[in-house]
């Protein structure tokens, strides 16, 4: 179960570098020209990303899909607080000055630019310098939901 | 080789990238986000029991997969990076202003509990409310600071 869930990770991960290097996500000139509004292709990129996979996984909860190896579908939803306002602005003037994110960071480097290492680096420093001052987890939205339950409740 | 375009259109990758979105829900149930995948990285590095490994499988997958593309594309090009930058300050200069911009943006990320993947699309696409605040706030603050920078340096950037 784990070792195939692994194979899944990687290839989703594969995929997901794939797209974002054949879309040139990973060039600093194409983030800064689109938060330059010099050219809008990475808005409309995200845009049609949101457009795809909102109403599809709106239908699919409607329907009570069951996953593969997760159970029932479980979307989750939660309210903004602060941390969110918070996190959002720091998160937005790193990416501003830094002109890159996680995932397009790695193609980065796999694309052979060496300063890649450096926001990489960065990156983890930051996240865990956040992990040891955070008060408490944020669970539930975005990403980090996998501290939650829902992956050990749902071994077939 | 160039079996790939020089840029995949935003039409085609943005639909992309929502079905990988839904894909990952329909097999394994999960969120598809990238500053998970460091943290989880980060722990199994540490060698924390509660690693979640697939997500460092994730991590690598990215990496293997953006080369790919890039072999098949415009080629894997040992450089630098960060051309408009390198071409204003010396390399060392840049990599502290990027180093800098990284160590904000994952700060930011871990108390935001996501990212540009996590909140921007996956987030969104949930309909969760916190992300679409997060969202709306990084984007609206990443071209603030954007329109800032390129006054300090008189345009440059």
């Amino acid at each position: 179960m784990n070792r195939r869930l692994n194979i899944v990770g990687g290839l989703f991960g594969a995929a997901f570098g794939f797209v974002l290097a054949a879309a040139q996500l990973h060039e600093y000139d194409t983030i800064h020209r689109m938060l330059r509004f010099d050219e809008p292709d990475v808005f409309f990129l995200m845009g049609s990303a949101i457009a795809t996979s909102l109403p599809l996984l709106w239908l699919l909860e409607r329907r009570k899909a069951r996953t593969l190896y997760g159970g029932q579908l479980a979307l989750s939803r939660s309210k903004p607080e602060r941390h969110h306002l918070v996190g959002g602005a720091l998160f937005g003037m790193g990416w501003a000055v830094a002109g890159t994110c996680p995932a397009p960071a790695l193609v980065m480097l796999s694309s052979g630019a060496a300063l890649a290492v450096v926001a990489i680096v960065g990156l983890f420093i930051g996240l865990h310098l956040r992990d040891r001052h955070a008060i408490r987890m944020v669970v539930g939205d975005g990403e980090h939901r996998e501290i939650g339950p829902v992956l050990e409740s749902a071994t077939p | 080789m160039d079996l790939l375009p020089d840029r995949l259109a935003w039409y085609v990758a943005g639909p992309l990238l929502g079905l990988l979105v839904v894909g990952l829900f329909l097999v394994a149930n999960q969120p598809l986000g990238a500053s998970g995948a460091y943290v989880q990285t980060m722990k199994a590095a540490r060698r924390d029991t509660d690693t979640v490994g697939w997500r460092v499988w994730y991590f690598g997958g990215i990496f293997v997969g953006g080369a790919l593309a890039t072999a098949l594309g415009t080629g894997i090009d040992a450089r630098s990076g960060y051309d408009a930058m390198t071409s204003l300050w010396p390399t060392p200069v840049v990599a502290l202003i990027v180093l800098g911009g990284a160590v904000t943006m994952g700060y930011g990320a871990r108390m935001a509990g996501g990212c540009t993947s996590g909140h921007g699309i996956c987030g969104t696409a949930q309909r969760s409310p916190a992300s679409w605040v997060t969202t709306a706030t990084f984007m609206a603050t990443a071209v603030a600071v954007t329109a800032v920078l390129r006054l300090v340096t008189g345009g440059d950037l």
